[in-house]
């Protein structure tokens, strides 16, 4: 049995609709609140089972089997293995400095960090890692053998290594960490590959970075050329300062709005590039939101929110999801007989420490 | 015995889609598919996984990825077998949404009642080495600031055994801050800042605060806000997972205003007792409360603000102070004039003590 998937409508389709998705969303924003937030990792699996099930696969739809539980003990073990040391090592070093032992005070904080910037990396590939064994088509899961130990590692030298190069190797950085998240995790029987390359991004991230430059660069040429052209807005009289005025506005909105709009095109061919590297088996992925898709869908979340009053809010893992799965693509085949169950460890317990950080999804 | 059709199966152990009828045979079942029959299955072992589609979807202990799908409408004595839907969880749904979030509501509260309750209870009993302990911890030799004089020392001797019938079990200190500020630490320590000693127009200005922190000790304050702020970091910590604002919590450490008015009281008591005139403490609030907020906020380093932060102030503690004068008593002055100049000059006199905080505190 093969699907050939080239000639088809995209093998991922949502069915979703917001107003189902509110009637589960608002009961959960209401148990979340009387319940002084416990609710929320039920509420957070409620709203997962709720995506993954109207989410088609070529011909079946996900299925979400994590459990509320498991999250909350993973929030609760996070709290007790990071939380309550960081308390404890908190007032050590506020005693210490007391005592005038600065020096110590301040190698035990930075020490500190270091573990925290350690976990943060685990936690990006456990909670990758936990997503994957709760999703299941056809009755097949996801997973990794792999702790996400070493990972940690690896995201601590990488990250430094990219900023190092005054944040030149930022790209670079976050592709090959990519790679290395998605190369130990697989679906079924077989392996994903991430082979994603940094090059193609550092044209984007270029743009990114020197932004502000440009618009520096632009309001000395505009200074100058004012000069030249013989008036200071000064001289120009109340006019004169009313287009000044006009041009200072313009000049700080644009770099409120530029460095974002830069930020997301930068994005969006990092996830383009990264998602575009990503192979199982015969399949190859693609995502296919490109710059001017992420800013609308970026400015329209911001309108809700705020037309909304804050209340839209609770649509953004609806809106995050449908974002995702409309522009997912998969090309090649699959062989049915072939996908057989995993044989990797399922983890008891969910996304603690991300969750813990408050760091996002994929 | 009777068979339903039109179930879909996946044994998970390939992604092969089944078309199967369901064989029920007492509390047990199998799955009959064209050629081959799968089971039996124990009704007991099934458990309610999603819905999806159209179809309820439901699993199988111990058989990862084993699923059973059943649409269209469901023959009541299989209905009747299999376990019932999950919608919010387990005890929402076992209670109903309405009921749920009321006992969620009122075991919420009481949940923050305990806790902000709980600490009078419970500061009692934690036992006074570990308390102490805390506070050596916490303190130890307040990296050298504390200033010592022979003169200066005896004099504040005496100014606390006025006050405290059990001056032993007190460590009262002058540290060599210029803040206008006092604190009472765990393990009977009160800090009094040269700041708030060199501003004060009388010894008994300094008696009244120091009676005041006193308060705070004997009436087991400081123990009582450090279990309440811990325990409500902990119960509030649920809504954002933010560890970061648990620290804060924890450090922004202060009293109740019943707390404040018991110190208070206990203040006042205590100036009664040792023959000092209140008239100095009330005249040192007026002074504080005449200050324009904004203004001392500005000059916190040096100005009235410490004191203001950790200290709510208001009119009716000055009044509180002034009515508690008694007309025709006959106060005595808390120092000789000698002593008032050797406690006032103690941390100039003292070269060896250190100076400020060594850092920027904020």
């Amino acid at each position: 049995m093969n699907d050939d998937l080239s000639h088809r409508h995209s093998a991922f389709r949502f069915h979703g609709s917001w107003l189902e998705f509110a009637r589960i969303a608002f009961p959960n924003l209401l148990l979340t609140i009387v319940t002084l937030g416990i609710y929320r990792f039920w509420a957070t699996t409620r709203e997962r089972e709720y995506l993954w099930s109207k989410t088609e696969f070529i011909d079946e739809r996900l299925e979400w089997t994590g459990k509320g539980i498991e999250l909350f003990v993973g929030f609760v073990m996070a709290f007790l293995l990071i939380g309550l040391p960081l308390i404890v090592i908190q007032l050590i070093s506020q005693g210490l400095i007391f005592r005038g032992e600065s020096i110590l005070a301040v190698v035990m904080t930075l020490m500190m960090f270091l573990l925290l910037f350690y976990l943060t990396g685990v936690a990006y590939f456990r909670a990758l890692r936990y997503r994957l064994s709760r999703t299941y088509w056809r009755g097949i899961r996801g997973g990794s053998d792999d702790p996400g130990f070493q990972y940690g590692l690896a995201y601590m030298w990488k990250s430094v290594v990219g900023w190092l190069p005054i944040f030149l190797g930022v790209p670079w950085s976050m592709i090959s960490l990519w790679n290395d998240r998605w190369n130990a995790m697989s679906f079924g029987p077989h392996r994903f590959s991430a082979t994603a390359e940094w090059k193609p991004l550092m044209k984007r991230y270029l743009l990114f970075y020197l932004v502000p430059f440009l618009l520096f660069i632009g309001a000395v040429v505009f200074g100058i050329s004012m000069a030249a052209s013989g008036g200071t807005p000064g001289t120009l009289g109340s006019t004169g300062i009313a287009i000044g005025a006009i041009f200072a506005i313009v000049g700080v909105l644009s770099f409120y709005l530029f460095l974002p709009l830069a930020a997301l095109a930068y994005y969006s061919k990092y996830f383009r590039l990264a998602v575009g590297g990503l192979r199982l088996h015969n399949l190859e992925f693609d995502f296919r939101a490109r710059a001017p898709d992420w800013i609308l869908f970026f400015l329209s979340n911001m309108a809700i929110v705020i037309c909304t009053l804050g209340i839209g809010y609770i649509f953004m893992p609806y809106r995050n999801w449908k974002f995702f799965i409309d522009h997912m693509e998969a090309y090649g085949e699959i062989n049915i007989d072939d996908l057989t169950q995993s044989e990797t460890v399922v983890a008891k317990h969910g996304e603690g420490l991300l969750d813990a950080f408050d760091v996002g999804a994929i | 015995m009777s068979a339903f059709f039109d179930a879909g199966h996946y044994d998970g152990k390939s992604a092969v889609r089944r078309k199967v009828e369901v064989q029920i045979i007492g509390r047990q079942f199998f799955l009959l598919e064209t050629e081959r029959r799968h089971g039996p299955f124990a009704f007991s072992d099934i458990e309610y996984v999603t819905h999806k589609d159209d179809a309820d979807v439901y699993g199988l202990k111990e058989a990862d990825g084993w699923r059973l799908m059943l649409s269209g409408p469901v023959p009541s004595d299989l209905s009747a077998m299999l376990p019932a839907r999950r919608n919010y969880g387990g005890w929402v749904d076992r209670l109903g949404f309405g009921k749920a979030a009321v006992a969620f509501t009122l075991a919420s509260a009481a949940a923050v009642a305990v806790v902000l309750l709980s600490p009078q209870w419970l500061a009692p009993l934690i036992p006074s080495s570990v308390d102490e302990k805390l506070g050596d911890a916490l303190v130890g030799d307040f990296g050298g600031r504390f200033c010592s004089t022979p003169a200066g020392d005896a004099a504040l001797k005496k100014l606390v055994a006025s006050l405290d019938a059990n001056p032993s079990d007190l460590q009262v200190e002058v540290a060599k801050i210029d803040m206008v500020n006092a604190v009472a630490l765990p393990g009977g320590k009160v800090i009094l800042f040269d700041g708030l000693v060199k501003q004060a127009r009388s010894p008994d200005e300094v008696a009244g605060v120091l009676a005041h922190e006193i308060g705070h000790v004997r009436e087991k304050h400081v123990m009582q806000a450090l279990l309440r702020q811990m325990g409500l970091a902990v119960v509030l910590g649920g809504i954002d997972g933010n560890s970061g604002a648990l620290v804060n919590n924890l450090l922004s450490m202060s009293y109740s205003r019943e707390s404040e008015a018991e110190a208070d009281a206990h203040s006042m008591k205590a100036l009664g007792g040792a023959n000092i005139s209140p008239i100095g403490t009330a005249s040192f609030f007026d002074r504080l409360s005449k200050m324009d907020g904004s203004a001392s906020s500005s000059t916190s380093e040096n100005g009235i603000a410490g004191y203001m932060s950790s200290h709510p102030l208001s009119r009716s503690r000055k009044d509180a102070f002034e009515k508690s004068i008694v007309k025709g008593k006959n106060y005595k002055p808390a120092l000789t004039p000698a002593e008032w100049t050797e406690l006032k000059t103690m941390c100039t006199q003292d070269r060896n003590a250190k100076s400020g905080f060594g850092f920027d505190f904020n």
